[in-house]
């Protein structure tokens, strides 16, 4: 078979993201290489080549998804005005919109228990989530909205809250609707930040 | 009692192995029994996962119960948050196998009542706490149910990460940041001077 350079160049997104579509689907343990290549439109043996197991599919798939959300994120939070709009749309978006991502950030924190990979990679994925928050908090001190506070301390703190609840949003407990979870969440942030 | 062993047996195994690597004849040689007899038991997985868990809850139970009356109930409440983070023995254990309940209840929607029995224990038993510092007047007044909500998020948000061995967040950070925000929703000093 020859080589086709430019199709497989064009496959690897096409795999990253349907193989995040099926994984958030069916989990890991249930999805098969096959789903994954029917799903991008392309064979077996085309996933592997450039996914030689799951769990590296599974890392992938959400740096992929991670990458886009953070590209869409970027120009969402540019056309906002102030520090505080943009801390709050964070807070919005995850968890409350974050439904369908939730599943896939447990399925990595239950891989990386027993993955040093995995968990190097979880752990570079929540540092640029807390590096995010961190530089929004920055911008509010910056511009007087916030008080003076560690904006890494509070980032991290926002970061621990927000999966705290992530898990049980998606866990569909009934005491528990993303409106009081937001609410939750900015009014620690409001605790912190605001004097 | 045989059921009594293989909760015993799976509880182990589930921790170390990962509930989709168990093998339910290592578990059933573990306890000295029949593959037979664990299938009797346990019709799924799933059901095993669940059950493990609220055996292994149950006998953790005796010590949840902290004794009421004597020590300050900020002093009860400490107590309390450092049998819910995963210190290294039994409760880091324990950690493990509800990480995977989380995946598998939201995977499986029959395991959901289990995980919010749980969680629904888990509240009331800070809530309790919370209100009875109020009544003594060592706490100021506040939503104890709200506030046992935000407790239950960071002691799950931090936990997690202390069980992941997040460098940002060992155990310390982890016991220290969730006791901080209690202190400040329940009017008491925070431990942390950061301002």
């Amino acid at each position: 078979m020859s080589p086709r350079p430019s199709t497989a160049h064009v496959r690897r997104p096409a795999i990253l993201s349907a193989a995040a579509e099926v994984i958030s689907e069916r989990g890991v343990q249930n999805t098969r290489i096959s789903d994954v290549a029917e799903r991008a439109g392309t064979s077996a043996p085309g996933v592997l080549y450039w996914f030689p197991s799951k769990d590296e599919l599974l890392a992938e798939a959400l740096q992929f998804s991670d990458d886009r959300f953070y590209f869409s994120l970027t120009g969402e939070l540019a056309a906002l005005d102030s520090a505080t709009e943009r801390l709050t749309r964070l807070v919005e978006l995850w968890p409350a919109e974050g439904d369908g991502e939730a599943v896939l950030w447990i399925e990595l924190w239950v891989r990386a228990l027993r993955d040093p990979r995995l968990a190097e990679i979880r752990e570079r994925l929540d540092r640029r989530w807390r590096t995010t928050l961190a530089d929004v908090v920055r911008e509010g001190q910056a511009s007087g909205e916030f008080a003076d506070a560690d904006a890494d301390d509070v980032a991290l703190l926002l970061g621990a809250v927000m999966d705290g609840f992530a898990i049980q949003l998606a866990l569909g407990d009934p005491a528990v609707t993303a409106d009081a979870v937001q609410r939750h969440c900015l009014g620690l942030a409001e605790a912190r930040l605001l004097r | 009692m045989s059921r009594e062993r293989i909760l015993g047996a799976a509880v182990e195994r589930i921790a170390s192995d990962g509930i989709d690597a168990v093998r339910i004849a290592r578990i059933a040689m573990d306890a000295g029994v029949s593959t037979a007899l664990v299938h009797y038991h346990f019709a799924t997985r799933e059901a095993l996962l669940a059950e493990a868990l609220a055996y292994s809850f149950e006998l953790a139970g005796d010590t949840r119960t902290v004794a009421t009356g004597e020590a300050p109930a900020a002093q009860r409440l400490r107590d309390m948050i450092e049998q819910c983070l995963p210190l290294p023995g039994v409760q880091e254990r324990d950690w493990v196998l509800w990480v995977e309940l989380w995946l598998r209840a939201v995977r499986h929607p029959e395991l959901r009542p289990t995980a919010a029995h749980l969680y629904s224990r888990m509240h009331d038993w800070l809530r309790e706490a919370i209100e009875a510092g109020i009544d003594t007047g060592e706490f100021s007044p506040c939503d104890a149910g709200r506030v046992a909500d935000r407790v239950l998020a960071l002691i799950d948000g931090f936990g997690v990460r202390a069980l992941l061995d997040d460098p940002a967040v060992p155990l310390e950070r982890a016991r220290e940041e969730v006791w901080d925000a209690l202190a400040r929703d329940l009017g008491l000093a925070p431990a942390l001077a950061r301002e």
